[in-house]
């Protein structure tokens, strides 16, 4: 660190976070095209004939678009913040490729460009559990392994990617949140009962990428994984504490409780899968929506500023996009279950959420500025 | 001489080690309580993050650490510390904070205070 007198270093141990805006730009943009997209797949109505080229591709790439080009890229990005190597900035770099290519409708080299970010993700979480190695970073670092094996059958066209694409982000909350149970009394077996968790939702995920029984067994073991990871999360958390704080750490933890109702719900969506049920809707978009995004809206408030330098005011008003996702949630995936135009009504109201937390972040980083104008100094946090 | 190093000196290790003069430790000490790790609402001094803090002369050097390798929020917490203590430190003070992961951090640096919120 520089160490003049009270001259403040104008940038990160890497020097490199002037590298960030550009990668969340295309993160962004990523976000955007998946989420038209998937409206677009929503819709009860059959599609017009004409549409723009990037809407189709984003109907077409839409969970490539919104785990990897979007999660992906934004993940990855943390983790090069976090390390502080100009290397760390690979993966995002290739993801944040990627999703420009499948937007473009490239799909061929963005599949490659994703294949890319996860070789160079997955050596950016070796060096971390050589630095501290743990469960936790182990996890981190089997996570990333799952992205891997997740953009190669992508790039193979060979079985679906979905159960280890969502098992890449499932395993990179559950290693977080582990790594925060250190700060409770942890009760014995905790870590044990998380790995065969992991096991579960490994071998599921295995399963599900072959055809026939391994597939039917596989899709109900990843949904039986999926339970119990939000069994243990709500047994084992800090959220169940720190619900019981104020401010932004009870907002996290509302969030985060949250999310782990609908991680249950989602497990059982994919043991209904499983079975032949109809409930893929709840299976993919009560994990992608109800667990993933509130984990993303948990902790934009705090990882924002580490990724942008941009301060955020908290108040209140947080908890608006947060209710109106898990309200349209419920409209979409419980009351619309049998009726494609709730469940087409649900899916906008889940976009108009996205779109209000967007704008809630812009104005809170609007609201930080005007306190620090008001006030003496930043206090506001 | 130096006015910094004419104060009288102090070492203690309470709520972290300490070296310096002793007219600053209660500000500094007051400065890196004001440094709060967001998701648990919880001064860095509460959960055990600071290894210590040497002032002499010339600088004031920090040694922090993190519960985690992986923590993104790392940058945004030494700017915290950075920003709580260039209010309380004489401007002709440099002040260096590094980042440590030896040893690495366990639960029992926790305060009491903060075990008892997370039912200890």
């Amino acid at each position: 660190m520089d160490a003049r007198p009270h001259e403040r270093p104008r940038q990160g141990r890497h020097g490199l976070v002037s590298a960030a805006p550009a990668v969340l730009a295309a993160a962004a943009v990523s976000l955007v095209v998946a989420v038209c997209g998937g409206l677009l797949r929503a819709c009860p109505a059959t599609a017009p004939p004409g549409l723009p080229g990037w809407l189709v591709a984003g109907a077409s790439s839409h969970a490539a678009l919104m785990i990897c080009g979007f999660l992906g890229t934004i993940v990855a990005t943390e983790r090069a913040v976090a390390v502080g190597r100009a290397w760390g900035w690979l993966a995002p770099a290739a993801s944040a490729l990627a999703a420009a290519l499948l937007v473009a409708g490239d799909a061929g080299h963005g599949r490659l460009a994703l294949l890319l970010a996860a070789v160079a993700f997955l050596g950016v979480n070796v060096h971390i559990v050589r630095r501290q190695p743990a469960m936790h970073t182990a996890l981190l670092a089997i996570a990333a392994g799952a992205w891997l094996v997740g953009d190669a059958l992508f790039q193979a066209e060979a079985g679906t990617p979905l159960p280890w694409w969502f098992g890449f982000l499932v395993l990179t909350v559950a290693a977080e949140r582990l790594e925060m149970t250190r700060l409770r009394r942890r009760a014995r077996g905790t870590q044990a009962q998380l790995a065969a968790v992991v096991g579960a939702l490994l071998a599921g995920a295995t399963g599900a990428s072959l055809p026939g029984d391994a597939g039917t067994i596989g899709l109900a073991l990843f949904g039986a994984g999926l339970v119990l990871l939000s069994a243990w999360l709500f047994a084992h958390d800090i959220a169940t504490r720190t619900i019981s704080t104020k401010g932004l750490s009870r907002y996290m933890a509302a969030c985060l409780l949250l999310g782990y109702g609908w991680l249950a719900v989602s497990g059982i969506g994919w043991i209904g899968l499983s079975f032949g049920r109809p409930w893929r809707d709840m299976a993919l978009h009560a994990l992608g929506l109800g667990f993933i995004v509130s984990m993303m809206m948990a902790h934009a408030p705090v990882i924002l500023p580490a990724l942008t330098r941009v301060r955020l005011r908290f108040g209140a008003w947080f908890y608006a996009p947060v209710a109106l996702l898990h309200a349209s949630l419920a409209l979409r995936l419980l009351l619309g279950m049998d009726d494609l135009l709730l469940r087409g009504v649900g899916a906008l109201l889940n976009a108009v959420a996205l779109l209000v937390f967007v704008a809630t972040m812009a104005g809170a980083a609007v609201a930080w500025r005007v306190a620090r104008i008001g006030a003496a100094g930043p206090e506001v946090d | 001489m130096n006015a910094i190093a004419a104060q009288d000196r102090v070492e203690s290790c309470d709520p972290f080690p300490y070296a310096g003069p002793a007219a600053l430790q209660p500000a500094v000490a007051a400065a890196l309580r004001r440094v709060i790790d967001p998701e648990i609402a919880m001064s860095i001094v509460d959960v055990g993050l600071v290894y210590g803090v040497d002032i002499d002369a010339r600088q004031a050097r920090v040694r922090v650490t993190m519960t985690s390798a992986a923590c993104p929020v790392v940058d945004v917490i030494i700017d915290d510390i950075w920003h709580e203590l260039s209010r309380v430190l004489p401007e002709t003070l440099a002040i260096d904070v590094e980042l440590v992961w030896e040893p690495p951090w366990m639960p029992a640096r926790m305060s009491d205070r903060a075990k008892a919120v997370m039912g200890w």
